[in-house]
């Protein structure tokens, strides 16, 4: 076998392994180099498999997209707080936030007698919760919010906007749904979470302070 | 490709997920995304050699797989369907684009073309057994399109060639071809870096 026609056999079997290759390689070093790196290689590139990290902006707009397309459904349990990603400061709308967030803590500590059937997972909903909660979300303003957001953050602004809209397309869904089943315990279930999630929109914005 | 039928140890908690995902949970999708975003991303950026373009694919490949998650059967293993996948996005991308899915060429002999032809000295004449992750990463970087396919499939994410062979749609004697021909074309770029570097120091 010629140092050529070892090369050419490579293509069939690269690790230099039959009898022939193996003869070959014993009495010629360049030919043994030769394979030594092409192995040393194969095996290198293995390491760049997942490799890389796509940014977080990827994520966002696979997001936005499955929740426009309805993939993402409103009454499965919805997170916006991972996409939070900026940073606040003390704002016109913090106080009513913070009445929000007192008043949800205080829902959900609160020992109570529940109404009959209406206890799940440790989380009790019940009309009179809904209520208090929308009253307080009521307080919350999104434009004073988003000018904020506008004027300390620019490039948060589309991300705020859309989380926004998201969570107010959740308020109006469970609504929608629990007008048409007032009895429905994963309907007042998911309006409760829906202003939950709202409330902590602006909690988001309470705790930090913009660069 | 590893077997996609061996189950592994983390997919009853994947096969939860999945299931979670079917029902249209947020936290599922993302938890989903999170496991396999490193290897999706990586497999397009190495295909594109581009940022913009891999994170746009990335993105494409994993909207195609939400879209269809609702006809998941679990019949193969999640991760072998979502790399299958995205590899056809990425496919797709680089057709649309004109570039060279696979050397036209046929299994020309080696020595015609393509093979080193600088003479970097007896004394660096092996890879000395390691290889830094960067260089080999420019180095695929600076593959033709259509070797840099068939290393990435084969030698990166571990198809075999009959696998190739059909998802890029080429022979699988081609397959084997073109994959020396990367591997040789990567020793060359990766010594002429390594020469580079020795007459700079
Ligand atoms: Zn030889």
């Amino acid at each position: 076998m010629t140092c050529v026609e070892l090369q050419e056999s490579l293509i069939e079997n690269d690790s230099g392994g039959t009898a022939a290759q193996r003869a070959h390689l014993r009495d010629c070093p360049h030919c043994a180099g030769l394979v030594a790196d092409l192995l040393v290689i194969a095996c290198a590139a293995g390491e760049l498999r997942a490799a890389h990290e796509p940014g977080p902006h990827v994520w966002n707009s696979i997001e936005t997209s499955l929740r426009r397309e309805g993939i993402i459904k409103p009454f499965a349990r919805r997170s916006l707080l991972p996409s939070l990603t900026g940073s606040w400061s003390w704002t016109g709308w913090a106080l009513p936030a913070a009445a929000v967030v007192l008043i949800t803590i205080g829902i959900l500590v609160r020992p109570h007698a529940p109404p009959p059937g209406v206890v799940t997972g440790g989380v009790t909903s019940q009309p009179a919760s809904d209520a208090a909660l929308e009253a307080s979300v009521a307080g919350l303003n999104d434009n004073d919010l988003l000018a904020e957001v506008a004027e300390q953050a620019p490039a948060l602004q589309a991300q705020y906007t859309e989380n926004l809209r998201n969570v107010n397309d959740y308020i109006r869904d469970a609504k929608y749904s629990l007008d048409a089943n007032p009895n429905d315990e994963d309907a007042h279930r998911a309006l409760m979470d829906a202003y939950q999630e709202k409330a902590m929109l602006f909690e988001m914005a309470l705790d930090r302070s913009l660069p | 490709m590893t077997d996609p039928q061996q189950k592994q140890p983390g997919d009853a908690l994947e096969a939860g997920l999945i299931e979670k995902a079917k029902q249209g949970d947020a936290q599922a999708f993302q938890a989903l995304y999170d496991k396999h975003k490193r290897r999706v991303y990586s497999l397009c950026l190495r295909m594109t050699s581009n940022t913009a373009e891999a994170e746009d694919l990335t993105q494409e490949a994993f909207l195609q797989l939400y879209r269809k998650i609702g006809t998941f059967r679990g019949e193969s293993a999640f991760s072998t369907w979502l790399h299958r996948l995205s590899v056809n996005v990425v496919l797709m991308h680089l057709r649309k684009k004109s570039l060279p899915v696979v050397s036209l060429e046929e299994t020309t002999q080696v020595g015609e073309e393509d093979t080193p032809k600088k003479d970097f000295g007896a004394e660096d004449l092996a890879l000395a057994g390691s290889i830094d992750r960067l260089q080999l990463q420019k180095a695929v970087d600076d593959l033709p399109p259509g070797y840099r396919t068939i290393f990435v499939l084969h030698d990166v994410e571990g198809y075999e060639h009959n696998e190739i062979a059909t998802i890029v749609g080429c022979s699988i004697g081609n397959s084997k071809s073109q994959l020396h021909k990367a591997r040789m074309k990567l020793r060359d770029l990766l010594r002429m870096k390594r020469s580079e570097k020795a007459q700079k120091s």
